[in-house]
């Protein structure tokens, strides 16, 4: 049985089963990843998996099912499943499914030049890189990793009202873990690079920039604990950003688990904060047509100089709230409910590079890593005490490697804080992006 | 699942190429989520996961595959493409399998997929009652109900035939609190290797309650003091501390490339004597116990360090060969979309002489960490940090005023020779570990436990 056959038989016989609407999802992936251990494939790693999810309207309440394996008997799995998940639901979410938006923007998230990039190839490149690293300088003891992701996806979505909707994507990801050593300091720094397109990865700046990040560490000092300020670089700032992104949550804020609930229209960061969803973004390996229910995305502002435009929405979120679905339904993958999410949520660079933000302060920190992102935060609360690595700057110019430490303080209070941006911009594989931020001042501990 | 003869076929085909090792791992698994938040059951979700993973050693290079295409020529195709990757040798031959039978340890009463929906939203919505009446600042509650049957079948060329039917049962119960502009919130999860009869068994005054309590202390806590100081971690969940700042340092799969700061030290002195340190896949019914592993090891107590002497490691198949040892039942996978590597199970540090009461007694000045969040380690340094979700400080013997916001960051092997107190009340705490390998249940375990010295960041000065 094909997909579309499947798809086809389970959408019939679900309205045949009382559904009165019902959507059907699929995707398939298929993945290539090798890691390297001092020249040799360490493990080397191929897939080719998906699943198929059905959501459908039963006695007005919304019914969710999944499964990996698709044959004959799944299809009453299926069925049966999304009906007993729909009768216990309290919530008729007071949503149908969604017919289609007038108009799809058509742009392409799959290179097939990537695709036809033979395996040989990319492990070549791969080694090459390991190599550069290892033999860039002799405090470089090893590499802790030393990965190639490559991945494709396909995603379809059919649904009851004759929407039919698809898309194909892919990207390569280079995970580095460089392990470098001075006397009885140890040090590690991570590196990735992402791209769609093979040919652009050079592989001595790869190594280079793997193992600055790396030698950089070397020579931690100690500086008194206090309040700061700080520049948190663009990498940082990302996975901070995609950490608190819950706050941005219709969903949450209804559900009074979001700060932001009620603020719509006013000022909620500094005028020299904006935040930007692309669905499109060149520079991103993410991106969409349309989201989790079927609704096409677009270009927006969430937090324009300061002031906040929209929270993210679905139809669920929109209906009660009487305004527009802003396109954010977010399908993680079959296996989950329908959520909300942006589709390449960044802050824009703004004119002055890195280097001038630093030249600028009299002392402070860089911020270049945090880590204990997923403990150590409360969306909720929007309190932050991570642990952090970076650099202490004097009179302008970056000093030494700082020891061990923790940054402290409140998203929502960082949000006001911010002072300026960076001309740099970085996206993380997750589409979450920014560019270096100078914030006023956070509480630092360091050991 | 699959015929006995296609798994021969196939186990075949994957050695082609001059592989020395293969094997399947056939993964089916049934799921079923609830989520209740604003009093409602707001998300229901079932589900069925499905796949075939294809392991090939050769030597030390190892390959993985995998797949949910059941086909006997699917599974071929696969195999012999997974083993493309290996150049070229002559085609090893595999054993007869044999199939072996467990006995579970794990006893299993009520199977969570005979029973309905309704049940499970009942023992939801009494916890979300609990939590709600706890105080009239409880401004929201979440609760996740999970359940979980993992049936899954190891075959490999050696001749191992095995199959193991897993099942888990968690609740997670969230409290927010709110008062005027503050928020807070308190989290508790228990889980276990069992199925609905745990649910039934469940205190639920004791978990919901806990969590909204939490919410509502740290609702008026101070900012945490930073600075060095004494830390006393409490007994079950605080023993996430140790699982990061050691546990990680002792999987084969950092100590086998020298990525630990415990690599080669079996023998030495790593800790105080008052220290032992176990995992233990045997503990009946613990979140994180498994009557094998999924290599098909059997679970077994391991003595990772013993009265401060490093005794062992955590040892999967591949691995091993690399140290040139044997494995030591603690190969773990999330799913079939990984391969497996070494991972814990059930650790904890075995409970010593001190009273709970002594301990904060004996402490002029420092920090009560009550109950821990997550926390992280880089294998490779030894680097931790961790959040405390309710936390106090501690002054002339007794516990004073609570306290947010306070992360703990140090490095493992230092933190272990820092420890100076273990009390005599071990208990474990159910959490999720994240590795390579995926995430995984862990318990997580100790005694109240006294470090000298941790640096403890905050947002309020020294």
């Amino acid at each position: 049985m094909t997909i579309a056959e499947f798809q086809e038989k389970l959408l019939q016989q679900a309205v045949d089963a009382d559904f009165k609407e019902v959507e059907v999802y699929f995707e398939r992936k298929t993945s290539f990843e090798c890691k390297l251990y001092e020249g040799q494939i360490d493990s080397y790693e191929t897939s080719e998996d998906g699943g198929l999810s059905l959501r459908g309207l039963y006695n007005g309440k919304m019914g969710y099912s999944y499964t990996e394996k698709l044959d004959d008997e799944s299809i009453p799995f299926l069925i049966d499943s999304a009906k007993a998940n729909a009768d216990i639901l309290d919530e008729d979410e007071g949503i149908d499914i969604f017919e289609g938006s007038s108009e799809y923007a058509g742009h392409q998230f799959y290179s097939e030049e990537l695709a036809n990039i033979e395996i040989a190839d990319k492990v070549e490149l791969l080694r090459a890189i390991e190599k550069n690293i290892l033999t860039y300088d002799p405090r470089i003891v090893t590499l802790d990793y030393c990965i190639l992701k490559e991945f494709s996806t396909e995603r379809s979505l059919v649904n009851s009202k004759n929407l039919s909707l698809s898309q194909k994507e892919n990207g390569l990801v280079i995970f580095i873990s460089t392990v470098v050593k001075d006397g009885d300091e140890l040090k590690t720094a991570g590196y990735l690079k992402m791209t769609r397109d093979f040919y652009a990865l050079d592989v001595e700046e790869i190594a280079k920039e793997a193992a600055e990040e790396a030698l950089a560490n070397l020579g931690e000092k100690s500086i008194p604990s206090g309040k700061y300020p700080i520049i948190l670089r663009y990498d940082a700032t990302a996975a901070l950003l995609a950490t608190f992104m819950p706050v941005f949550s219709a969903e949450n804020a209804q559900k009074d688990q979001s700060l932001l609930k009620g603020k719509v229209g006013q000022k909620v960061a500094s005028d020299a904060f904006t935040l930007l969803n692309d669905p499109f973004h060149p520079n991103a390996l993410t991106g969409s047509n349309f989201d989790g229910e079927g609704v096409a995305t677009k270009q927006q502002a969430i937090i324009l100089n300061g002031t906040l435009q929209t929270l993210l929405h679905n139809r669920k979120t929109a209906k009660i709230e009487g305004c527009a679905t802003s396109g954010h339904a977010h399908k993680n993958s079959y296996k989950g409910t329908l959520t909300i999410a942006p589709q390449n949520l960044y802050v824009p660079p703004g004119q002055k590079t890195q280097a001038d933000l630093i030249a600028a302060i009299s002392e402070g920190l860089l911020i270049t890593g945090l880590s204990g992102l997923h403990s150590g935060t409360n969306t909720i609360s929007g309190d932050f005490s991570v642990a952090a690595t970076g650099f202490h700057i004097k009179d302008g110019k970056i000093v030494s490697p700082v020891k061990q430490m923790t940054i402290a303080g409140n998203f929502f209070d960082l949000m006001k804080d911010i002072e300026e941006t960076s001309s740099e911009l970085y996206f993380l594989p997750q589409g979450y992006g920014s560019s270096s931020l100078l914030v006023k001042e956070l509480s630092v501990t360091v050991e | 699942m699959i015929k006995q003869s296609v798994i021969e076929n196939v186990l075949q085909a994957a050695l082609t190429s001059g592989g020395d090792f293969s094997e399947l791992f056939i993964e089916d698994k049934y799921v079923n989520s609830l989520t209740l938040r604003g009093g409602k059951i707001e998300q229901s979700i079932s589900g069925r996961d499905f796949g075939i993973g294809i392991r090939i050693f050769s030597g030390l290079q190892s390959i993985y595959t995998y797949t949910n295409d059941i086909s006997e020529e699917g599974l071929l195709i696969a195999a012999r493409r997974a083993a493309l990757a290996i150049k070229g040798g002559a085609a090893g031959t595999i054993h007869p399998l044999h199939p072996e039978h467990i006995t579970p340890i794990h006893k299993i009463l009520l199977t969570p997929n005979t029973v309905e929906h309704a049940r499970k939203a009942d023992v939801m919505r009494q916890a979300n009652e609990i939590a709600r009446s706890y105080d009239e600042r409880i401004s929201q509650v979440g609760i996740r109900y999970l359940d979980e049957q993992q049936h899954i079948l190891i075959a490999n060329s050696e001749g191992k035939f095995v199959e193991d039917t897993r099942i888990y049962s968690r609740l997670s119960i969230q409290a927010t609190a709110s008062e005027g502009n503050e928020v807070q919130t308190g989290f508790y999860g228990p889980g276990a290797h069992a199925g609905f009869e745990f649910m039934e068994n469940l205190d639920l005054h004791h978990y919901a309650g806990e969590a909204s309590r939490i919410a509502i202390t740290m609702l008026h806590a101070d900012e945490c003091p930073s600075g060095k100081f004494p830390v006393i971690i409490d007994n079950e969940f605080g023993g996430v501390i140790f699982h990061e700042a050691c546990g990680h340092g002792l999987e084969a799969t950092a100590v086998a490339k020298n990525n630990s700061v415990f690599a080669n030290r079996i023998g030495e002195k790593v800790a105080p004597d008052i220290v032992t340190y176990i995992d233990d896949g045997t503990l009946p019914n613990e979140w994180g116990s498994l009557n094998m592993d999924d290599e098909g090891e059997k679970t077994r107590k391991n003595i990772l360090i013993e009265n401060g002497i490093l005794k062992g490691y955590l040892i999967d198949k591949f691995n091993a060969r690399r140290m040139n040892t044997e494995p030591t039942g603690s190969s773990r996978r999330q799913s079939y979309r990984f391969s497996p590597t070494s991972r814990m199970t059930n650790t904890y540090i075995a409970p010593g002489t001190s009273t709970p009461e002594d301990i904060i007694a004996s402490t002029e000045y420092g920090i009560y960490a009550k109950y821990m969040g997550g926390g992280q380690v880089n294998p490779a340094t030894g680097d931790y940090n961790f959040a405390v979700m309710e936390a106090y400080t501690v002054k002339d013997g007794k516990i004073d005023r609570p306290v947010r916001g306070a992360t703990l960051i140090g490095n493992g092997a230092k933190t272990l020779q820092l420890v100076d107190r273990v009390g005599n009340n071990l208990a474990h705490g159910a959490g999720m570990c994240g590795s390579v390998s995926g995430s995984l249940p862990v318990n997580v375990g100790q005694p109240m436990i006294r470090v000298r010295e941790i640096t403890v960041g905050g947002t309020k000065g020294e």
